[in-house]
């Protein structure tokens, strides 16, 4: 998957999660976070779920919450998450 | 007294879902006190309804919604929900006379929660219809926290709005029995093994007591609930959100829980926190309770509150994350860390936010940040409740009000006295408003809250 289709996905399952309050057109115009876009508490929670779902990966939440505001640096952390489970598969 | 009989679409026996698991086991470690997790709730009557027009509405209420006629029992092979189709609900008349209809209402409601409910036999709900002049102003309820939750709640007051105006709520797709067949398949299993894997990883080691010291001569009764009324405390935790570009819930999570910290002693406050837990698409609309608890930890930071704040936004996120599990799985692992440690883990300290909306859209004008530190002298603080046995040992909860911020703190007497629990509200109120014009290095937060440590006192 290039980053461009992460990204793409992942504001895909941002914009199900805020059930269509957020579109994908929205999440990918640069210049606002999630927050900003009305992404709420719960629906954050039902974003984390819908990750380890579809992209089959467990999100480490350890990382700064700012991580989860930019669809950018989320892919970032999707592709990180989906390279440390191919190494883990792979030993 | 009346009866309203119905009949609903189907009937059915299942296991029990995990909030429902939850419920459960809390209803029975409460014994006596169980009538603590009633649920009053008022319906009012809008416009002029007669009394024929409001039972039926109250009918469709109980057809739309299985939960209101379920029954709940113990078999061999663990405790079910049986849902009757048809079956009866006797409903009480309640004249107002000259008190306001939805305050005697209030207290109807909550004197009907004071019995507890024989759940293999009662339908979950008591109800009385309030009269003013012989016209329905208002249903007075109280329901068993198996059938519903503070979201289910809402979800009966919005079908109520349709009902009273005449028009028919959608159907209802998804009831407890369709999530109890659900949370046996994935990716429920999978993320129940996920939490229980992330409680391990706190319980397994770290203290097993909420407090260090040790108990003192309770009062009678027990366990009493402080409750605080604070405009500075909403403006500041609303102003503090804004600054920090977090959630007024994470901002009042991390005072609790730094004050809990700070008094009993040790540098990590560990709290359980109620979640609506309402992430399938699907249960959003379910009468039901799917309320669970997650584990909350909070390592208090070198610097300063801000950075607090934003351990506790991270914390509640993991703890969010990691309260989807079955109840009865967890309580297995608790038990096998009991075995291993000696006992299990007391997790007897709670936070609840229970606002449907993290604003306070009716709060007063006030001016700049120096001005809510004025407020402080508004506040009061009151004793709200009492019981003999509801176990927790500290137990906050943000108060759904829209013009004042309300947050109420239960004790456990015998390990902290009226006193101790009064200044840690007090402690929160102040640390919130002294936040908002200077930055508090932890260091400063007993000084700034007025509180230290509590080492308990001799009997």
């Amino acid at each position: 998957m290039t980053a461009e289709e992460y990204t793409r996905r992942l504001a895909q399952l941002i914009s199900e999660v805020s059930d269509g309050e957020i579109t994908v057109e929205e999440v990918l115009a640069a210049g606002h976070t999630l927050s900003a876009l009305g992404l709420t508490s719960p629906a954050r929670i039902r974003l984390i779920d819908a990750i380890e779902d579809d992209f089959g990966v467990e999100m480490d939440l350890s990382d700064e919450p700012a991580s989860f505001e930019d669809v950018g640096t989320l892919s970032a952390l999707v592709a990180r998450a989906q390279a440390v489970r191919e190494t883990t598969r792979a030993w | 007294m009346v009866t309203v009989t119905f009949s609903g679409a189907r009937d059915g026996e299942a296991p029990l879902t995990w909030g429902q698991r939850l419920m459960w086991r809390a209803i029975h470690l409460m014994g006596d006190s169980q009538t603590f997790l009633s649920c009053p709730w008022v319906l009012p009557v809008y416009g002029r309804r007669d009394l024929g027009s409001v039972l039926d509405a109250l009918r469709v209420l109980l057809e739309r919604h299985e939960s209101l006629r379920t029954t709940f029992a113990s078999t061999p092979d663990g405790p079910v929900q049986r849902v009757a189709r048809d079956g009866e609900l006797t409903v009480d008349m309640v004249e107002s006379g000259q008190d306001r209809a939805l305050r005697v209402a209030e207290r109807v409601a909550d004197e009907l929660g004071r019995t507890a409910f024989v759940h293999d036999k009662d339908l979950p709900l008591r109800c009385a219809v309030v009269l003013k002049n012989g016209r329905p102003t208002a249903l007075a309820l109280a329901f068993s926290h198996l059938a519903v939750d503070f979201q289910a709640l809402n979800t009966l007051s919005e079908d109520w709005k349709i009902l009273m105006r005449g028009e028919k709520p959608p159907p209802v797709e998804w009831q407890p029995m369709d999530q109890a067949a659900a949370e046996r398949e994935e990716p429920y299993p999978a993320r129940s093994a996920k939490s229980v894997r992330y409680w391990h990883s706190v319980l397994a080691d770290g203290p097993l007591d909420v407090f260090d010291h040790p108990p003192r001569e309770a009062d009678d009764p027990r366990f009493i609930e402080v409750g605080m009324e604070s405009t500075a405390l909403a403006v500041a935790a609303q102003r503090l959100a804004e600054r920090w570009t977090m959630s007024t819930t994470s901002v009042l999570l991390a005072a609790c829980a730094t004050v809990l910290a700070t008094v009993s002693g040790r540098p990590r406050a560990v709290m359980q926190l109620v979640h609506s837990n309402r992430r399938d698409p699907r249960t959003r609309a379910m009468v039901g309770t799917v309320e669970q608890d997650g584990l909350f930890v909070l390592d208090l930071p070198g610097t300063d509150f801000a950075a607090a704040c934003r351990a506790a936004q991270r914390g509640a996120l993991r703890a969010y994350r990691n309260a989807h599990y079955d109840p009865f799985e967890m309580q297995a692992m608790r038990e096998e860390i009991g075995r291993r440690r000696g006992r299990e883990p007391d997790l007897d300290a709670f936070f609840n936010d229970r606002r449907t909306t993290g604003t306070w859209p009716g709060l007063p004008p006030v001016g700049s940040d120096e001005d809510v530190a004025r407020l402080v002298g508004q506040t009061r603080t009151y004793v709200t409740n009492a019981w003999p046995g509801v176990r927790f040992k500290a137990f906050f909860t943000v108060v759904s009000a829209p013009d004042t911020g309300k947050l109420t703190l239960i004790v456990d007497t015998a390990y902290l006295p009226r006193d101790v629990a009064e200044a840690m509200l007090r402690g929160v109120e102040a640390l919130l408003v002294r936040s908002l014009t200077e930055d508090v290095p932890m260091a400063a937060i007993p000084k700034v809250c007025g509180i230290g440590p509590y080492a308990g006192s001799p009997t």
